[in-house]
């Protein structure tokens, strides 16, 4: 019995995996440096922002849907991570 | 996880799986989403107590567990992809896998609440580890039930269930399993590291 070819998402995923464990390796080492402030906190977001974009567009599949159901991730994600930016600014002398 | 009569550029409707867990996943993400912001808004009224207690977290714990539930996460993605080629064992072996992540996840998540406990902190000690400890045994709760659904799934894969032309169960239950990977993403530098 002929077995259907391997799905073309594998590639593709497992160098964002790949990706994934690099970037939070990085936050960590960030975290252990004691590493604080304003820019430190953007690239700390920036990068799980980039994250959850990753997972849900190659993980859960939704580059390949209409905009809509990225849209709705995509508007979450700036919504949540604008509003913590926006509190953390607060506290900014 | 493109529907399995997929070509690589085609564009789907609707999401992969049942659209039902579509929108339970997004309801979990508003939920998480106002718990993330009332943590930010908080810690800006009271910044001090926040970054001294946020010292006393295990961050290397932290970390391990978002490596285990992105692993975790990149198995489903495989279980999927083993479907679409109809090898149902495989698949299930891959969901094995995952839940195996899950189980290393709660296993050190535990061990986290248990130093927490042991030196006697609780939701009343302070307003950042009331937020640390909900948020945490929240998403822990989220954790146990992705697991029992996969593990409803692997069941059903195991028993030849599924095939390459039927698994929206499969793409389902790693749908809901890849939202638990994505709300950690978050949580963790959130509560973690960022000070």
């Amino acid at each position: 019995m002929d077995t259907p070819h391997k799905p073309h998402f594998i590639r593709p995923c497992t160098f964002i995996w790949l990706a994934l464990m690099l970037l939070t390796g990085s936050t960590y080492a960030i975290g252990e440096a004691g590493l604080g402030g304003l820019a430190i906190m953007l690239i700390v977001l920036g990068t799980a922002a980039l994250k959850v974009q990753m997972v849900a567009n190659y993980f859960m599949g939704l580059r390949r849907t209409r905009w809509l159901w990225r849209g709705i991730v995509l508007g979450w994600l700036l919504l949540v991570t604008g509003l913590i930016t926006i509190a953390y600014l607060t506290t900014v002398k | 996880m493109i529907n399995n009569t997929s070509t690589s550029h085609e564009i789907h409707a609707t999401p992969p799986g049942d659209l039902a867990i579509w929108f339970f996943i997004f309801a979990e993400l508003l939920a998480f989403g106002v718990f993330f912001v009332a943590y930010a808004f908080a810690r800006a009224h009271n910044v001090a107590l926040f970054d001294e207690s946020q010292q006393h977290l295990n961050r290397t714990s932290g970390a391990i567990n978002t490596l285990v539930l992105i692993t975790s996460s990149y198995f489903m993605v495989r279980a999927v992809a083993a479907i679409k080629q109809g090898l149902s064992r495989e698949c299930a072996r891959w969901i094995a896998a995952a839940i195996g992540m899950g189980g290393v996840f709660l296993v050190i998540k535990l061990f986290e609440f248990h130093a927490k406990f042991s030196a006697g902190i609780s939701l009343s000690t302070n307003t950042f580890y009331m937020f640390y400890l909900s948020l945490t045994i929240f998403h822990f709760m989220h954790v146990i039930l992705g697991m029992v659904i996969l593990a409803a799934v692997m069941l059903k894969a195991r028993g030849g269930g599924y095939s390459a032309e039927n698994h929206t169960g499969v793409e389902t239950g790693a749908s809901y399993w890849h939202m638990v990977d994505l709300l950690w993403i978050i949580l963790f530098p959130l509560v973690y590291v960022i000070h």
